[in-house]
């Protein structure tokens, strides 16, 4: 079973975008898989990173809103006073 | 494995003090609750085995623990989250190793004097959700927030993240309830009031309880300072071509004057180009950025809104770039928990090495900072380009003082070992590292640790000549209140109390 979903989720190939770092989902960066060599990378569901990304995103959120009622943002401020 | 060994009559009085269920000598229970997060001779780890773990649930259970501990002259060893970057919750020399995470209950919350009382096993994270609902906060935050325990935080003397804003443990613990080696259980606070900040009566015995690393002493409760839950929160990440630019941006922040200032932090050109490694944040910054500096400041919104704007003019003025709301919010938000730290190694080729983490935490004035960065980092390539094995992630400077950020600094050089190739000499190799990182800490007029604690190799030796006079003053007290050297020992240098 697990298997079959690798190969219907397999990611696309890595491209290069910056030193020693490649990119297989839009904004998921991944070592370059050549820096790998003792620790071997394991081979993931597209759906697995996804949820991971996700996760973390909620758990950054979850952590700002766990420490105070609102983030204030520069942006928006440097907009306003344009 | 304890200098005494612990006898099966002892076990079974433990069992009748706590229950069977609470009492555990299989190998999993002993091995896991031998080592933390800091620099490990794992291939040494039998030498740091306790003889039993137990796992009390109140503070009478502690007194009569320890009470039987003295009695047979067997070690005990406190142990809250185990998430130290020194080692004070290593057993030394075997002995009951007393694991607090069952005593984890919220005591008494009040609102109107604005403490809550608590057994040391809870986690701040924990805490703080259920305090969420009256509108307060416990404003102690380390970057094992989610994982390290409020016992823990006292017996290293923690220091927070937010510490510039809101004060660190020590400050922020009011009083407490503590066994004593002998297993009396006494209250520390300032005074005897168990809820008054202030007093002159007597000597200030809490501080003495705060950051002994376990060696006078259990906390059995604490009752800690409550503040109003922040309406907001700020945090700014700037960028700047080279660390003179940077390092002079920190000291203009610091010294804002700025009530909801949290803290300031400079990373240098090392620590950038460890997170431009693998760090989502760092790897698409273009290369002209070397160093960062971040700010945060919380409070409430009256206080927060124009303290924003006025850290926005400085940072710029200063030399610095914004490096936009989603680094400074997302990665501001991760500093609360920084333990994935250790998957991050290389090894000279570059390899993907998974490393133990030495975080160096000397307090240094702001005015030593660039010499201590040199020095450091000179020491730190030597030994990489010589054994292959360590890795240097880069340094920071954060604000320490407690509501006085302007002068002295928590400096880290976090440095990677990797574990899987340590022996002897390796580990031989590692201490000396650290000893002349040490060396230049002292040699600055800085102390050896802003908050994890001086009992590893490579600190404990230098606990004398830091302290001086005052380490004969250590000497006695610790004889005094523990006259079989159970609690902890060999921490701190303390059994040298014990040699005439």
């Amino acid at each position: 079973m697990f298997g079959f979903r690798l190969q219907t989720e397999q990611p696309p190939e890595p491209r290069p975008v910056a030193d020693g770092v490649v990119m297989r989902l839009d904004d998921v960066y991944e070592i370059d898989p050549s820096k790998m060599q003792i620790v071997r990378q394991q081979n993931m569901p597209v759906s697995d990173s996804l949820r991971i990304v996700d996760s973390r995103w909620e758990h950054l959120v979850w952590m700002h809103d766990h420490w105070a009622d609102s983030v204030l943002s520069a942006e928006e401020q440097e907009d306003s006073d344009e | 494995m304890s200098v005494v060994a612990l006898s099966d009559s002892v076990a079974d009085e433990l069992r009748s003090i706590l229950g069977s269920d609470y009492v555990l000598t299989n190998k999993s229970s002993l091995y896991n609750r031998a080592r933390v997060p800091a620099p490990f001779p794992v291939h040494r780890w039998n030498e740091h085995i306790a003889d039993i773990v137990v796992l009390p649930e109140t503070a009478e259970q502690v007194s009569e623990i320890v009470k039987l501990a003295n009695t047979h002259k067997i070690p005990v060893v406190p142990r809250a989250g185990g998430t130290g970057l020194a080692d004070g919750a290593v057993p030394m020399t075997g002995g009951i190793l007393v694991d607090i995470k069952r005593m984890n209950k919220i005591l008494d919350i009040d609102l109107v004097d604005r403490t809550v009382t608590v057994q040391p096993g809870i986690n701040m994270l924990k805490l703080n959700e259920e305090l969420r609902r009256y509108g307060v906060i416990y404003p102690d935050d380390p970057a094992s927030y989610p994982c390290s325990l409020v016992g823990g935080r006292i017996g290293t003397g923690g220091w927070s993240l937010i510490g510039a804003r809101y004060g660190h443990t020590r400050d922020l613990v009011i009083s407490m309830q503590v066994c004593l080696p002998t297993g009396e259980l006494i209250e520390v606070g300032d005074g005897g009031g168990r809820k008054i900040r202030k007093s002159s009566t007597g000597f200030q015995l809490k501080q003495l309880f705060m950051g002994h690393q376990g060696s006078l002493g259990i906390t059995t409760e604490a009752t800690l300072e409550l503040v109003s839950r922040p309406e907001a929160e700020f945090a700014a990440f700037f960028g700047y071509p080279d660390y003179e630019t940077a390092y002079s941006s920190t000291g203009a922040l610091a010294k804002s004057g700025l009530a909801s200032l949290a803290g300031v932090v400079l990373f240098d050109e090392w620590k950038v180009d460890y997170l431009r490694r693998d760090d989502e944040a760092y790897i698409p910054q273009p290369p002209e950025l070397r160093c960062v500096v971040a700010v945060a400041a919380y409070g409430s919104l009256a206080e927060t809104k124009p303290a924003s704007q006025v850290i926005m003019a400085i940072g710029k003025e200063t030399g610095g770039n914004y490096l936009g709301d989603e680094v400074s919010q997302g990665d501001w938000a991760a500093r609360h928990d920084r333990y994935a730290t250790p998957l991050h190694g290389r090894t000279p080729e570059g390899q993907v090495v998974p490393m133990s983490w030495h975080c160096e935490d000397a307090a240094i004035t702001y005015s030593a900072l660039p010499m201590v960065r040199e020095e450091w980092h000179a020491i730190a390539k030597r030994y990489i380009d010589d054994y292959g094995v360590f890795d240097d992630w880069g340094m920071f400077a954060y604000t320490n003082g407690a509501h006085k950020p302007w002068a002295d600094y928590l400096v880290e050089i976090d440095i990677g070992i990797w574990e899987q190739r340590l022996d002897d000499t390796v580990w031989d190799a590692w201490v000396q590292c650290k000893r002349e990182i040490t060396e230049v800490s002292l040699k600055y007029g800085g102390s050896i640790t802003a908050c994890h604690g001086s009992t590893r190799e490579g600190d404990a030796e230098f606990v004398p000549r830091e302290m001086g006079g005052g380490f004969d003053v250590m000497k006695k007290i610790k004889r005094v209140l523990d006259p079989n050297n159970i609690m902890n020992p060999g921490k701190n240098r303390l059994d040298e109390a014990y040699e005439d």
